[in-house]
């Protein structure tokens, strides 16, 4: 391990070189900006610099694709907080608490710990990287289907944590996320399924559609007209633009348990960011001393989530640099990155090419820092954001985002899903179905069906297996636990949670 | 450093935006009145799956030998059209018909994404070009795996296979497998290659049909072995380990690198291509960065030889979407 930080150090010096410098610089700030961008997340930002990236000198260009990366993270909250839609869709539960602080006027305290929470998971991310890799690489290997099936059902479980006050409404919600989740190509027969004849739902349909439909145009849609009156957040007062320290400081609990759950859930193949921010946010909630206030402009709901899909994505390279496996679907791109410039990524790479590991994860150093310092700057500026009057901003935010969902795949069919989605949201809004089991359902139901199916194939049917591997008991138990704990200890709890969504009926 | 693969990189996106508008005129552009002097335009290679994956490799490097070595006197720009299992990019391209400045490569959606019925053409709806190199799968096991040779198969009991999607490679080629040795094992749908090798490592599989590079790598670093290899021959790369078909196996399968054009485009154009693609496949540049690179077989067919190859695959697809019933 030693040896470690000592390779580390030369890689942070092979880093500092002017050309790698560059891409890191350049890579960032794309990638900032790909993660504000509605629509738009990191893979398709990786994808849009591979090409020009790959013709530059190896190092570099993969220096600045893994900065679009982390960059993205970064990027995908400051949409999330300012306008209440998620940036990337690792963002959307920024959204919840984020959106809520900016709307009373806490858009710098909101930001600044996201900055905070960004690079503080990105910290222990790479840590972690740097000093466990291949080990923790040969730990994930061990959640096959059926450790995975129990990771989701526990995660399925947390629904009760963010449902919302209604529980037959958030089961409404998440079912309905389990039905989007299964539209497309069935995984396992390859039939379509619930594709309505539309050869463009054979993919399934891209979650930062249903994110950014469900969250952002939703809440545009649901905006009344200002009537001439000035709006209530006119109140402009430059302290508010600026990061929150103590209050930062405050969440360290939520910072730790956020980043060590996103880099868990990150290094798991086929579990992704998304899914680590949902776990986290539900963790942060079940564990917080006051739930209430979660969905509320909570900062913790902002730590958690932010710090996990920054670790995430740490954790996310992992299985690519150790095994040469990519986790997702940006490690993916990634790696095609390292074949085009020709390395091959897997077991060998940490020997063969170990001078060219170190100075990537010495880049990822140097950018996380970076990042740090170019969003501190860009805070106030970007914090002004939600004191401009919709009747401006909104026009502006709905042609962005139409050309963020268009830009996914060029394609105006998922334009017009973004639409209607947006209006699904808006009757959701306005029934008082919670939004967030729906985008929690359409997460993770397609990893558990996956677990299951998988999992019968091999038994041949036999569904005993489930409870044959320790781990998956483990999470089982701990599931059991958690869901029979509350009626046990109802006494204690008399106080009766009030889980409160965002009620969401008035918006500024 | 490449200059023009990045200029060509940037230029893709900003075209991206125009491209409906661009598809609209230049059908009409390209009647090929003056065909002595094609190709006069931009030559557009549509790749129908997202960048940094299997075809996009195929399709820069391609275009890069092509760039490098200025084999064509106007640009190639090599563009993504994800989507739909790859029917919105060959849509797009079959819907260019007669058109010689459309090209797109051949993955195996080529095949079955048509034979699911869901997209109203087939590879009839194409003209295929010339192929460059061809790719073998390898059936690999655990370095530790009890399993040692093919015949070990037989024997062995409750033995599952990755597969990346539902109709693979890997999952026609294990089918086969079964057919020959009379042995069950089951085929596991993954949703990517790396998820398969994920599993295998884990030891959630047994046993996966590995692209060279891949297995090469795990096989190198001591953690896998390889049994068999899918091509006619051995691997220059693999010398100890026999084809299926030297140990008495009727399994030889492997995938085509590629080029086709939409229906009925004129006869100079598929002999112009025939001809830069010979060149490309015989090129040291194309070696190295390519076939050396992935561990591929070079090799060169004509749009005959090419055809007829598109023509069998399509069948053995065919007979195994049957048998697994997903086409009646």
């Amino acid at each position: 391990m030693l040896e470690s930080w000592h390779l580390l150090a030369e890689g942070l010096v092979a880093a500092s070189q002017p050309s790698v410098l560059a891409a890191i610089m350049v890579g960032a700030i794309i990638g900032l900006f790909i993660g504000a961008l509605p629509g738009l997340g990191p893979t398709a930002g990786v994808a849009i610099l591979l090409p020009v990236a790959v013709s530059f000198d190896g190092t570099a260009a993969i220096a600045a694709l893994g900065a679009v990366y982390y960059g993205a993270q970064y990027g995908g909250a400051v949409t999330a907080i300012l306008l209440g839609i998620p940036g990337d869709a690792s963002a959307t539960m920024t959204v919840i608490d984020g959106h809520k602080l900016a709307r009373n006027g806490k858009a710098g305290a909101a930001l600044g710990l996201s900055i905070a929470a960004s690079f503080i998971g990105g910290l222990i991310g790479l840590i972690l990287l740097t000093a466990f890799a291949t080990t923790i690489a040969q730990a994930a290997i061990a959640f096959g289907p059926i450790e995975m099936t129990a990771l989701m059902i526990f995660s399925l479980s947390l629904v009760s944590v963010l449902g919302g006050r209604d529980l037959n409404k958030a089961m409404m919600s998440l079912f309905a996320g389990l039905f989007i989740g299964t539209i497309g190509l069935d995984p396992m027969v390859g039939l379509p399924r619930f594709d309505f004849g539309e050869v463009r739902l054979f993919d399934g349909i891209e979650f930062s559609i249903i994110a950014v439909g469900l969250f952002g145009l939703a809440e545009m849609y649901a905006t009344p007209p200002s009537i001439g009156k000035p709006e209530e957040n006119n109140r402009f007062r430059f302290r508010e633009l600026l990061p929150d320290v103590r209050g930062t400081l405050q969440c360290w609990r939520e910072l730790g348990s956020g980043s060590l759950i996103g880099f868990f859930i990150g290094i798991l193949p086929g579990a992704g960011a998304t899914a680590a921010t949902m776990i986290s946010y539900a963790f942060a909630k079940r564990t917080s001393k006051h739930p209430e206030r979660f969905g509320n402009g909570a900062m913790e709901g902002v730590a958690a989530p932010e710090a996990a899909n920054n670790s995430a994505a740490y954790g996310n390279m992992i299985p690519m640099f150790a095994l040469g496996i990519p986790g997702s679907g940006t490690t993916a791109v990634l790696m095609g990155g390292l074949l085009m410039i020709g390395l091959q990524p897997g077991p060998m790479l940490f020997q063969t090419q170990s001078e060219f590991v170190w100075t990537i994860f010495g880049s990822f150093y140097i950018g996380n820092l970076a990042l740090v310092a170019i969003t501190i700057v860009l805070t106030p500026v970007l914090a002004t954001c939600a004191f401009v009057r919709p009747s401006y901003l909104f026009p502006a935010v709905i042609a962005i985002i139409a050309f963020g969902i268009f830009g996914i795949n060029n394609s105006m069919f998922e334009v017009a899903l973004v639409i209607g989605f947006g209006v699904l949201g808006y009757l959701m809004m306005k029934l008082d179905y919670p939004p967030v089991p729906l985008v929690l359902g359409m997460i993770l139901g397609p990893i558990l069906e996956r677990g299951i199916r998988r999992t019968l194939v091999a038994s041949d049917g036999d569904v005993a297996v489930f409870f044959q591997s320790p781990i998956a008991l483990v999470i089982l138990l701990i599931t059991v636990v958690l869901l029979v704990s509350p009626w046990l200890f109802k006494n204690r709890a008399g106080k009766e949670h009030q889980m409160d969504e965002p009620q969401a009926k008035k918006i500024g | 450093m490449d200059t023009n693969e990045t200029h060509s990189g940037i230029k893709r996106r900003t075209l991206l935006a125009c491209g409906a508008a661009l598809a609209a005129t230049q059908p009409f552009a390209s009647g090929l009145a003056h065909a002595s002097a094609y190709p006069s335009e931009t030559i557009n290679y549509i790749v129908a799956f997202g960048v940094g994956g299997g075809s996009d490799i195929v399709a820069r490097t391609m275009a890069k030998v092509i760039d490098e070595k200025k084999l064509i006197p106007v640009k190639m720009l090599v563009e993504n059209r994800p989507g739909g299992s790859g029917a919105v990019g060959y849509s797009y391209i079959s819907s260019r018909k007669g058109n010689p400045y459309y090209l797109g490569g051949v993955g195996v959606s080529f095949f079955t994404t048509p034979l699911l019925g869901k997209m109203p053409l087939s590879y009839k709806d194409f003209t295929p070009l010339a192929a460059i190199a061809r790719s073998p799968y390898i059936l690999a096991v655990l370095a530790d795996s009890k399993i040692k040779s093919i015949d070990d198969l037989k024997s062995a009991k409750g033995l599952t296979i990755g597969s990346a999607g539902a109709v693979s490679d890997p999952a026609l080629l294990s089918h086969l497998l079964n057919k020959e040795l009379g042995s069950s094992i089951k085929v596991v749908p993954y949703d990517g290659e790396g998820e398969v090798m994920a599993a295998v490592l884990g030891k959630h599989l047994d046993l996966l049909f590995g692209n060279p590079n891949e297995i090469l790598e795990q096989v190198n670093a001591g953690k896998m072995r390889a049994l068999a290899v899918t091509s006619a021959e051995r691997m220059e790369s693999l010398p100890e380990v026999p084809s299926f078909k030297e140990l008495g196996h009727d399994i030889v399968h492997t995938q085509l690198r590629g080029i086709i054009m939409p229906k009925d485009v004129p006869a100079e154009a598929v002999s112009y291509w025939e001809g830069v693609m010979k060149t490309v496949s015989e090129s040291p540049e194309w070696r190295s960065q390519y076939v050396d690179r992935f561990n591929e077989i070079p090799l060169f067919l004509d749009s005959k030889q090419f055809g007829e190859e598109i023509v069998a695959t399509s069948q053995r697809y065919e007979t195994l979407m049957r048998e697994l019933g997903l086409i009646k």
